[in-house]
């Protein structure tokens, strides 16, 4: 059987980011780098399709952050899922570069498997990590997000492929399921057909026992907002998730299927659901799993990003655009 | 000196008066009251544009707290406008579509020209992304003053002298570490192999024909311009790295009738120091108003016609419900002898077919999505 593979978040920094940092350094943290909180989002991985070739092109699995994200509280667009994180700013690129990075890596991945561990919660699962540099004279910002998910052993396996979800789903239960999740979008959440009706009740995943406790196995669904638009690859958010289950409910969690919601949108007409569903199959679950999840750069490595803001933000040279 | 006009441009905005009156079949112009109810309409008929409140200090007192501005995020922009520019050997490339659905009014189908069909692009690529020459100034007299300016507008190169400034990757630390220890074989390939599937990754199309399409994403705001009295449309882009693009590459994706003239970078409204690029909205009126009259003629023979037959037509447009309606009642209309024609909560919509036209590759309009 072939081993399911993930699509990792894109980091996508709104300019208004790198503004409000700038703003949040010169008035309120000064020199300090200490970690402030943030709070990112992502939505449903997207495709559109190219109208001169007819082919579907992936538009990313973006995990975005902009000046809201320094406010907790702040509104989300609609379908989209809230990740929490923190962001670090040092003071000089030599900080940035010599910094602990295994150290804050491991202390955010800790803090995933704390809280699957001793909590039983599912509520930090994708936590996130941004170092940052900020060289404000040149309107130049270095960031490196990264995105602890912990790593399966053995890998986890998937039956046949990913597949439409409308082999398993009726329309009607998508369309149900899609009115739950726009009641309230959650990155995580169980699904099972409803006790009464045509449609399907979902829960969340810390009610794991009692709400599959009469459900036979084959109607049993774990589902997730997925943030990749490619159909043979779920999203990251996907790793912690499984772990969640896999570490809680050991015994029951060696075969799951796993629903990628992707519809933010229900669809027009019949059979037009981007949403995937797969059969995965995981080996033992022992101890607490190493992590991974640097960000790699756009050359492929794992490596520090930069955004070079001066053609939008350097007055001299916004002058240069001016007619 | 663009400084100095900025600050002009902000005391003009600020003392020019609200408009009151709605008058927009007779200028194209609305009132904050009406681009909020149009904003509305754009909003619950298509949740991809949200409300935003922006930088609570630059609030305009004019428009609701929490209904500042519209904004859609992630548009995509799959091909450059410069590649759009049309030559007599396209027009052999060109298709008769037909939209009609035989029972349409006075029973004739409507034909549309689809042209650019099967193109590909050619002046498409990050690395020449064009430079922006310097526009003569316009103080001067006569004539050949006027030579001088076509001749250098005619100068305007789309596909110059390289962009100086793509992020210096160079720059970046070498921060390349041995942090994960694991060969991570469950993370996909950021590549993910296009072989077996119809989806293929952004970046990797089109590689067969050495012609690296580079899918960019756009947020469009639409702020509300009370000197103009019209929406005024905003564009920040990402490449397909996600990096914000430079104001040069954004000119890429507008039409060459607009590029150098009526797209700017300016200060956005509702931030205190954010930049983006604008549509400049001077003429914003008058073309609205012709789009509109022209609108408005076929939204008026509908609703006479559909009075006269006093039926509920089912084949009807979404366009033609009224505006109130969730797209499912289908109300008679009232009794009066005017009919409404086109009611202004259908100006935004009317307005982004309008900005598509100036920035044509990317896909603001969803909706033709209906």
């Amino acid at each position: 059987m072939p081993v399911v593979q993930f699509t990792q978040f894109s980091s996508l920094v709104q300019p208004t980011f790198w503004h409000e940092l700038t703003r949040l350094k010169l008035e309120v943290l000064k020199l300090s780098d200490a970690s402030v909180p943030l709070t990112a989002h992502y939505s449903a991985g997207r495709t559109i399709k190219d109208r001169n070739t007819g082919q579907e092109v992936a538009l990313g699995c973006n995990f975005t952050v902009g000046s809201e994200s320094f406010d907790e509280k702040h509104s989300l667009p609609p379908f989209a899922v809230v990740a929490k994180g923190i962001v670090k700013n040092y003071n000089t690129i030599d900080e940035f570069k010599n910094a602990d990075k295994r150290a804050l890596f491991s202390q955010a991945a800790d803090e995933i498997w704390d809280s699957i561990e001793k909590d039983h919660d599912a509520s930090a699962l994708n936590r996130f990590l941004l170092i940052t540099f900020a060289d404000l004279k040149k309107y130049k910002y270095y960031y490196w997000f990264a995105f602890p998910a912990l790593v399966a052993h053995p890998l986890w396996d998937i039956e046949d492929d990913w597949k439409e979800a409308k082999e398993q789903f009726t329309d009607k239960q998508l369309l149900s399921l899609h009115g739950h999740l726009e009641a309230s979008t959650t990155p995580y959440f169980l699904v099972r057909p409803a006790v009464a009706g045509d449609g399907v009740d979902i829960a969340p995943v810390e009610d794991y026992t009692s709400f599959f406790a009469n459900v036979p196995t084959d109607s049993q669904t774990i589902g997730f907002f997925d943030p990749s638009p490619h159909p043979s690859s779920p999203g990251w958010p996907l790793r912690n998730l499984l772990a969640y289950l896999r570490a809680v409910h050991p015994t029951t969690t060696s075969t799951l299927r796993v629903l990628c919601w992707r519809d933010t949108e229900p669809a027009h007409e019949s059979g037009q659901w981007k949403s995937r569903f797969g059969v995965l199959t995981g080996g033992p679950a022992e101890g607490k799993p190493s992590a991974v999840g640097w960000e790699k750069n756009p050359q492929g490595k794992l490596g520090a990003r930069a955004a070079d803001l001066a053609p939008m933000m350097d007055p001299t040279r916004l002058a240069d655009q001016a007619v | 000196m663009h400084a100095i006009q900025q600050q002009y441009w902000a005391v003009r905005d600020y003392l020019s008066p609200v408009l009151k009156e709605s008058k927009f079949k007779e200028h194209g112009r609305i009132t904050p009251e009406e681009f909020v109810a149009a904003g509305d309409f754009l909003t619950y008929k298509f949740p991809v544009w949200t409300w935003e409140k922006g930088d609570p200090s630059k609030a305009r007192d004019y428009l609701p707290a929490d209904k500042q501005y519209l904004v859609t995020r992630g548009v995509p922009c799959l091909r450059r406008a410069t590649s759009l520019a049309y030559t007599d050997a396209d027009e052999d490339a060109e298709r008769l579509l037909s939209f009609g659905d035989g029972s349409a009014a006075g029973g004739e189908a409507e034909d549309w020209v689809e042209t650019h069909a099967g193109r590909q692009s050619n002046a498409d690529s990050a690395a020449n992304p064009g430079s922006i020459d310097d526009i003569p100034d316009l103080d001067g007299d006569g004539a050949h003053e006027d030579e001088g300016l076509s001749s250098a507008v005619g100068n305007l190169s789309l596909s110059g002298a390289k962009v100086p400034d793509t992020p210096h990757l160079d720059d970046i630390p070498d921060m390349e570490e041995d942090l994960e220890d694991d060969d991570d074989a469950a993370a996909a390939p950021s590549k993910a192999a296009p072989s077996s599937n119809t989806v293929i990754d952004g970046s990797e199309i089109e590689v067969a024909n050495g012609n690296l399409l580079q899918v960019r994403t756009y947020d469009v705001m639409i702020t509300y311009d009370k000197y103009y009295q019209t929406p005024r449309t905003w564009l920040l882009g990402y490449d397909e790295n996600r990096t914000p693009l430079i104001p040069a590459q954004i000119f890429q994706d507008v039409s060459a009738d607009h590029a150098f003239k009526t797209v700017t970078i300016e200060t956005f409204p509702h931030s205190g120091t954010l930049q983006a690029a604008s549509v400049h909205p001077c003429k914003h009126a008058s073309v609205m108003k012709k789009l509109i009259e022209r609108m408005n003629a076929g939204v008026v023979e509908e609703q006479k016609a559909q009075r006269k037959s006093g039926s509920k037509d089912a084949k009807k447009k979404w366009m033609f419900r009224r505006a109130s309606g969730n797209g499912k009642d289908d109300k008679p209309l009232p009794d009066d002898e005017d009919v409404e024609g086109m009611r202004v909560d259908f100006y935004l919509v009317v307005f982004l077919k309008f900005i598509a036209s100036i920035v044509p590759t990317i896909e603001v309009d969803s909706t033709t999505a209906f």
